[in-house]
């Protein structure tokens, strides 16, 4: 127990550093899908039939493939094979961007169509035309609907950030693994990790919840 | 001519080895962890409160850290207290755990959807607590519970790569070694990839139907259900 | 001829509920013979509702004693109480109807599961009881397939099914539209008709005034009237009760 105590304090000075690391991958990522998936629910709700069976595609592939195989496809695969350089750091944001804009997306869009009919219909009736009234009606009331959705995606990227370290990128996994091929506590790291991940979640979680709360509409319910 | 003889002679019978793996693992955690999940989502919701204090930090542990952080322990980690588990084992009994407190909390919010009403009107008939929440609470929470649990198990599938991560050789793995030594990386993964979305897609379909054939009027899923 | 009395069916002694700081049931006390039809009235909150929920242990009250036939509940015993329950037939304002269920097997169920009947004999007794209550045409209908007043008649054959001794009725057309309420009301007459014996806790003057033998008119935790229709829908003694009664009268005048 100590000889583990011991290995945490010493290799924490190399592990904290990784949590910048992961976040900047979450938030990145994050950020991309949100980025994407407003434009994706957007086109799928109110798009032609063939725009929605494209978004449905895509939708489909991002969400059925395992985020590893992602990694290693993009990575060892078409970078490759088109002679493109890019930092494991990179490619994971990008990947894990990709396949949370495929999640957010499906957030959104129901978000979107659980707002009743005559919201559209009555910022139509005054005359704005169709993009401002997604703009400044359905998007603003759609995006308070989707916290909770966010939330979740949030926590579900956070873990997902820990399979990057396969591809080498130094985040809190790596570090921590690092530390216990050094010093033998495997046990005692990975529960750090754990840990770590936890803590990253839950008060990730309590930020969503305060945004939550602010920007909420008095007297509206769900 | 000669990518599809490669095809059918390297590739195919290691891909097939690596899916036949896969299936090995994902099917037993699968019934496992849902087992594991309605136990302790009923325990968390109608069980001595002790056990439900034990229960609730399984969930909020194996649903805190990361699944590959736990597989690392279960693999890496055990040994450090004398256990040995092989890469199979520690990824069965991994995806088990995990899962399961997943399900737990999907079990969990069904059971507290069901109206407090219908606990009464079976007591007010006579029932005891087990038969209230067997004939009663159950039936309906797990119809309730069908989206959430199903998810899960689609999850399942695709977190199943992981197993790769601890030298546990499935279909992830297989490719991996398979697009290592012949420098074919973007083919055999896009094959994989499409192989995991063949899985996908059939148990997203046979979800469907279950959900279809239990489906009673008065518990429809709200339109356009968003599962993530 | 004198008819030797058998002691009161139903008896309930100086119930006290507290939740928290609060007193909702200040000592209540009553009695049913069998065939006796008393109706509890009152304002909101007055705990006429929580009453009829202690009577059947659903909620444990503080302090009281009940009797049936003469013998004391033991609500420590499992086996008392379960079995005390099925004696006593509750009918809730929102019907609780197993929502997973036909109306036909919301009958059956718990004939099967809690008296232990065949499936056979217990649909057979289900099918029985829903003719009763006129809902043996719905029968394959589930709960969310029915309209309110359906749904009520369906818990009020579900509770008949298991032959209690009393039935409690908790605002059983609290909850429904207008047009709905008239063929509750005549389930419930039938009953009353057949000589069960029940308690009703109503907003319905006019059907309480036309059909109990008794009203206890209720106001915070206490029973502070109790008397024949006539007397208390008109001619009560007490202050408070003219006053409520007056104003639910003249709310209800052609209306019932």
């Amino acid at each position: 127990m100590t000889q583990g105590l011991t290995a945490i304090v010493e290799g924490l000075p190399y592990i904290l550093p990784g949590i910048g690391v992961t976040m900047t991958v979450v938030v990145g990522a994050l950020s991309m899908g949100l980025l994407l998936g407003l434009i994706l629910s957007v086109l799928q709700v109110y798009g032609t039939r063939p725009i929605r069976r494209v978004v449905g595609i895509y939708v489909w592939f991002f969400r059925g493939i395992p985020l590893l195989v992602l990694l290693f496809l993009f990575y060892f695969g078409i970078l490759a094979s088109l002679q493109i350089e890019l930092s494991p750091f990179t490619v994971s944001v990008i990947v894990l961007g990709l396949i949370s804009s495929a999640y957010q997306s499906q957030i959104l869009r129901g978000a979107i169509l659980s707002l009743p009919e005559g919201q559209l219909k009555a910022a139509r009736a005054i005359g704005m035309s169709d993009s401002k009234a997604i703009g400044f009606i359905i998007l603003p009331q759609a995006l308070r609907l989707a916290i909770p959705g966010w939330t979740n995606e949030y926590t579900i990227i956070m873990k997902d950030s820990a399979v990057t370290y396969a591809l080498g990128v130094a985040e809190i996994m790596a570090r921590c693994n690092h530390v216990a091929s050094r010093t033998y506590q495997h046990f005692w790291l990975y529960i750090l990790a754990g840990l770590i991940f936890l803590a990253l979640t839950y008060i990730g979680t309590k930020i969503f919840h305060i945004v939550e709360e602010k920007v909420a509409i008095k007297g509206y319910a769900r | 001519m000669e990518e599809l003889l490669f095809i059918r002679q390297e590739v195919a019978p290691a891909l097939l080895q690596g899916l036949w793996v896969s299936l090995l693992l994902i099917v037993p955690s699968a019934v496992c962890g849902l087992f594991i999940g309605i136990l302790s989502g009923i325990i968390r919701v109608y069980g001595h409160p002790i056990l439900k204090r034990l229960a609730g930090f399984y969930v909020l542990f194996f649903r805190g850290f990361p699944l590959l952080v736990q597989l690392y322990l279960w693999y890496f980690g055990l040994p450090y207290v004398g256990i040995y588990l092989s890469p199979f084992t520690a990824a069965f009994i991994g995806f088990t755990f995990c899962s399961g407190a997943y399900h737990s909390e999907y079990v969990r919010g069904a059971l507290l959807s069901i109206k407090r009403g219908q606990l009464l009107a079976a007591q007010s008939l006579g029932f005891n607590k087990f038969l209230a929440i067997s004939s009663i609470i159950l039936p309906q929470a797990i119809r309730r519970a069908l989206p959430g649990c199903g998810n899960e198990l689609i999850y399942l599938i695709k977190y199943s790569s992981l197993a790769y991560m601890v030298t546990c050789i499935e279909l992830t793995g297989q490719g991996k070694i398979l697009a290592s030594l012949h420098y074919k990386y973007t083919e055999i993964f896009f094959i994989v990839g499409g192989i995991y979305l063949v899985l996908v897609s059939i148990a997203t379909w046979m979800l469907n139907r279950i959900e279809d054939s239990v489906r009673i009027p008065g518990f429809e899923r709200p339109k356009d259900f968003v599962t993530t | 001829m004198v008819i030797a009395e058998a002691g009161p069916v139903l008896r309930v002694q100086n119930i006290r509920k507290w939740y928290g700081k609060h007193e909702i049931l200040k000592g209540i006390s009553l009695e049913l013979n069998k065939g006796d039809i008393k109706c509890v009235v009152g304002p909101s909150g007055s705990g006429k509702s929580t009453l009829l929920h202690c009577i059947n242990f659903l909620v444990q009250f503080d302090e009281g004693r009940i009797w049936m036939n003469g013998e004391e509940i033991n609500y420590n015993s499992k086996r008392a109480l379960y079995d005390f329950r099925q004696k006593v037939g509750m009918i809730f304002q929102d019907f609780n109807l197993f929502d997973h269920l036909t109306a036909l097997r919301n009958v059956q169920i718990a004939l099967v599961r809690v008296k232990k009947l065949s499936k056979s004999e217990a649909r057979r007794r289900a099918m029985v009881e829903l003719e009763r209550v006129g809902m043996k045409d719905h029968m394959k209908k589930y709960p969310a397939e029915l309209s309110g007043g359906q749904k009520q008649r369906v818990s009020i054959a579900r509770a008949l099914a298991m032959d209690p001794e009393v039935m409690l009725l908790d605002e059983p057309t609290s909850a429904l539209d207008p047009e709905l309420i008239g063929e509750v009301h005549s389930v419930i007459r039938d009953l009353a008709r057949g000589g069960m014996t029940m308690i009703l806790v109503t907003h319905e003057f006019g059907f309480a005034g036309a059909l109990a033998k008794e009203i206890l008119f209720m106001e915070e935790g206490v029973i502070l009237e109790q008397g024949p229709p006539e007397k208390i829908l008109s001619n009560a003694e007490c202050e408070r009760t003219r006053e409520f009664c007056g104003k639910i009268n003249r709310l209800h005048k052609g209306t019932d």
